[in-house]
């Protein structure tokens, strides 16, 4: 945790963040300002595997994806199921840089290694887990195109691992209300953090300081 | 006139005829059409006086209401006050559009070309009544009396040099003489440029604001000026006003201008047969594009089959040419093929016949012989009897480069196409948007370069449409939702019968309800009466912490929605 602002001093003041910002001398992307505390260098990185898991774990990804499509980046997805396009706008992704592959599950791997080909993020719930060659020749690629490569299942290789391991959902009141806001707890190798995804508006917003009485949360639950 | 060659977006009828004077028009307009339409709809008594409302005020009355002094703008109270008797109707876009749809297929009988601008009125180029009739003041009365025992509408004709012009003559059913629109246009208030559509509302109170009271003064600005100060919808503006008329008319002309089709000689499955042709076929409709200086950059490909079906789908390409265009109708073919044939397939091996026709495609690339046996590209028994092509959007060569600020544009969609060419066109979707109540109703997932086309109106009010935060993805799964002492939860508009304590799912057992939220009914009856639905909404949270959007829909529980 107390290595945060420091690297935060050294990225602003000679440019450099981390050791392996100055190996691979690539910043990473820039993401939502909740959700850069989870990310070692402030952003989402380039040519490495980013694994998110948990419930919740797909909004976190799209979350964090939506700074980079509004810079023109192309993202795609891949084995997403029927993602719902009103709360990917939600959440902020520009969906003229946004395409959803639909391809029989067994086929992920080779789906990706064409994506990775031109794409800027890949956000991928693998359909089967990769033996150990695919699985490095796929690191291997991911490293050579610079691509940013979230996972949303556990995947070897991957250098950032964040998990959501609670999720808090509000506003439900038992009948008399509707769901408005979840405060999820992540864990990544930057420590545990809390804050709200989706808040009120669908985007992630930070906890606010003093919960309302009538907005606290009833349920917890730990998934 | 000093019309800027560089600024002017050809329209594909002037292209070819190259003269000037073939915009003058006759617009028909039954007024008060949205009151003929309700009348018709609710099947009233023609006597009756009929009241449209919008948005709380009068959009529309019939003659005998507006002799009672009902006036637009008013709200329903004082039209009520004014006309005790009338009836009043909320406005329907579908029935303006199905009843005029409906007359309008009587004139067909009648007129070879016209167009349709908005329910209630359409257009006739004079040009083609010329041959017909002596002089414009007999065809019109010849055309109005046939039409009106043809349909029993009430018709205003208006005749002018440009549609735009037309329309408002025809709001005082006359005639200008030719030469004369300009000054007729010079007349009018600036808030005739409502008549040319919607888009113009922000602009009218602009060119107000700025002292703009009439067309004329519109006009009489530099077209340039106007174009800098206001862009594309100015200019479009400064040519109504002008007499320059240009409004996109979507004449059916257009499109059969640059069509162009083959019919085979024995019906065929095999698509490098279909490929050989299309290649032919895109050759000369692109030849006859590009010889008017216009860029394609949408098509649309139609396959008739023997027994009389077709597919049609319209295509969005970027760089057209002979082989992109042959692409696209070999996928199209192979899904329309493999769906139509393939009763007895599932929509796994549909999807593994497009793969393996992809598969043949490398090989023959590869030089491989293709794979000998049962030939993987014959699909069906009937085959296809006839192509065609058609410039679905066309645009100056200008209109057509790309920007330099899209990254990397071409090498995305190298690899897209390379992904449907593989797992068919649609396995790579985009997003868009469209109307509806649930995120289910309102994703519209389009293949890549299709031309999305949403069903429903995005604009339109959806009351009691879901507000943020909304559910991640979308899935239709039907559930039980049990009180606690096992027995199905009812809803009632009130709300719910019980209280929800578990979920059970058809796999994966049951869950204890830990939340829920309030019910939402919503009633869609309105929106067409056979597939009118009364559907209640519900979230819950369960035990594990998940979320989860409900919705009960004729007696059954679905999972329509879930957060993660």
């Amino acid at each position: 945790m107390s290595a945060v602002p420091l690297v935060e001093q050294l990225s602003r003041e000679m440019g450099i963040s981390t050791a392996t910002a100055l190996f691979h001398g690539h910043a990473p992307r820039p993401v939502h300002p909740v959700l850069a505390p989870l990310f070692r260098r402030g952003g989402l990185p380039r040519g490495e595997i980013v694994t998110m898991t948990g419930s919740q774990s797909l909004s976190c990804a799209l979350a964090t994806i939506a700074e980079a499509t509004k810079e023109q980046k192309w993202c795609a997805g891949i084995g997403l199921g029927e993602p719902a396009v009103s709360s990917i706008a939600d959440l902020g992704v520009d969906l003229d840089h946004f395409v959803n592959v639909v391809t029989p599950a067994q086929d992920w791997l080779r789906v990706a290694s064409i994506l990775i080909e031109s794409f800027d993020i890949l956000v991928v719930d693998p359909g089967y887990l990769p033996s150990a060659g695919e699985q490095a020749r796929l690191l291997a690629k991911v490293r050579e195109r610079r691509v940013s490569f979230i996972s949303l299942a556990p995947a070897k290789g991957s250098t950032e691992q964040i998990e959501i391991t609670d999720t808090q959902w509000s506003g439900t009141e038992h009948g008399q209300g509707r769901l408005r806001s979840c405060q999820v707890v992540a864990r990544s190798q930057t420590g545990v953090h809390r804050f709200l995804l989706p808040g009120p508006d669908g985007t992630p917003t930070e906890v606010p300081a003093s919960v309302p009485e009538r907005m606290k949360p009833v349920i917890r639950s730990v998934s | 006139m000093s019309a800027d060659p560089a600024l002017e977006l050809p329209l594909p009828g002037r292209v070819e005829t190259g003269r000037v004077e073939t915009e003058r028009s006759l617009v028909l307009t039954v007024p008060d059409w949205s009151a003929v339409a309700a009348a018709a709809e609710h099947d009233l008594d023609p006597r009756t006086p009929v009241v449209v409302l919008h948005g709380g005020r009068v959009i529309a009355a019939d003659a005998f209401a507006r002799s009672a002094g009902v006036i637009l703008g008013i709200s329903k109270r004082a039209a009520q006050l004014r006309c005790p008797e009338a009836r009043v109707v909320v406005w329907d876009e579908e029935v303006d559009n199905r009843h005029f749809s409906a007359g309008v297929s009587a004139l067909e009988e009648l007129v070879a070309r016209f167009t349709l601008l908005s329910p209630g009125t359409l257009t006739i180029p004079l040009g083609s009544l010329r041959h017909g009739y002596a002089d414009e003041p007999s065809a019109v009365e010849a055309l109005i009396s046939s039409f009106v025992s043809a349909t029993g509408w009430e018709f205003f004709p208006g005749i002018a040099d440009t549609v735009f012009a037309a329309v408002l003559a025809a709001r005082q059913a006359r005639r200008v003489e030719p030469g004369e629109t300009r000054q007729f246009l010079a007349a009018q208030p600036i808030h005739a440029l409502e008549y040319a559509g919607a888009e113009y509302a922000e602009l009218i109170d602009v060119f107000g604001h700025l002292g703009l009271r009439t067309l004329g003064d519109l006009a009489a600005l530099d077209a340039k000026d106007v174009n800098s100060r206001f862009g594309e919808l100015g200019r479009r503006a400064h040519g109504l006003a002008t007499g320059r008329g240009r409004t996109a008319v979507d004449d059916h002309v257009r499109s059969e201008q640059f069509g162009v089709e083959v019919g085979l000689d024995t019906p065929t499955t095999r698509s490098d047969t279909l490929s050989f042709l299309t290649r032919q076929l895109a050759t000369e409709l692109l030849t006859k594009v590009r010889r008017h200086s216009l860029v394609c950059t949408q098509i649309t490909i139609e396959l008739s089959a023997v027994g009389g079906q077709s597919s049609t789908r319209t295509w969005r390409i970027d760089d057209m040419n002979e082989t992109s265009i042959a692409d696209r109708l070999r996928w199209q073919a192979e899904g329309w093929l493999a769906g139509s044939a393939g009763g007895s397939k599932s929509g796994g091996s549909k999807s593994g016949g497009a793969r393996s026709g992809g598969a043949g495609r490398r090989n023959a690339e590869a030089g491989d012989l293709p794979d000998p046996g049962p030939d993987p590209e014959d699909f069906s028994e009937e085959g296809i009897i006839a192509l065609s092509l058609v410039a679905a959007e066309l645009t100056t060569a200008i209109g057509a480069t790309k920007s330099l600020f899209d990254e990397n544009t071409g090498q995305v969609t190298h690899t897209l196409e390379r992904l449907q060419g593989l797992f068919g066109p649609d396995a790579v979707l985009v997003p868009g948007l469209q109307g509806g109540w649930d995120p289910a109703e309102t994703n519209l997932w389009t293949p890549w370069q299709q031309t999305a086309t949403p069903a429903r109106n995005p604009r339109a009010p959806w009351p009691g449409a879901l507000s943020a935060p909304r559910p991640t993805t979308v899935e239709h799964l039907p559930v039980d939702v049990l009180t606690a002492d096992g027995h199905p939860v009812g809803a009632r508009p009130a709300g719910l019968e019980a209280e929800p304590r578990t979920i059970r799912f058809p796999v994966g057992g049951a869950e204890a309800i830990a939340d829920y939220s309030g019910s939402w009914p919503i009633e869609s009856g309105w929106w067409d009466p056979a597939h009118s639905t009364y559907r209640t909404r519900l979230q819950v949270v369960t035990e594990s912490g998940r979320a989860l959007l409900l919705s009960k829909e004729n007696g059954q529980w679905y999972v329509t929605g879930r957060y993660c």
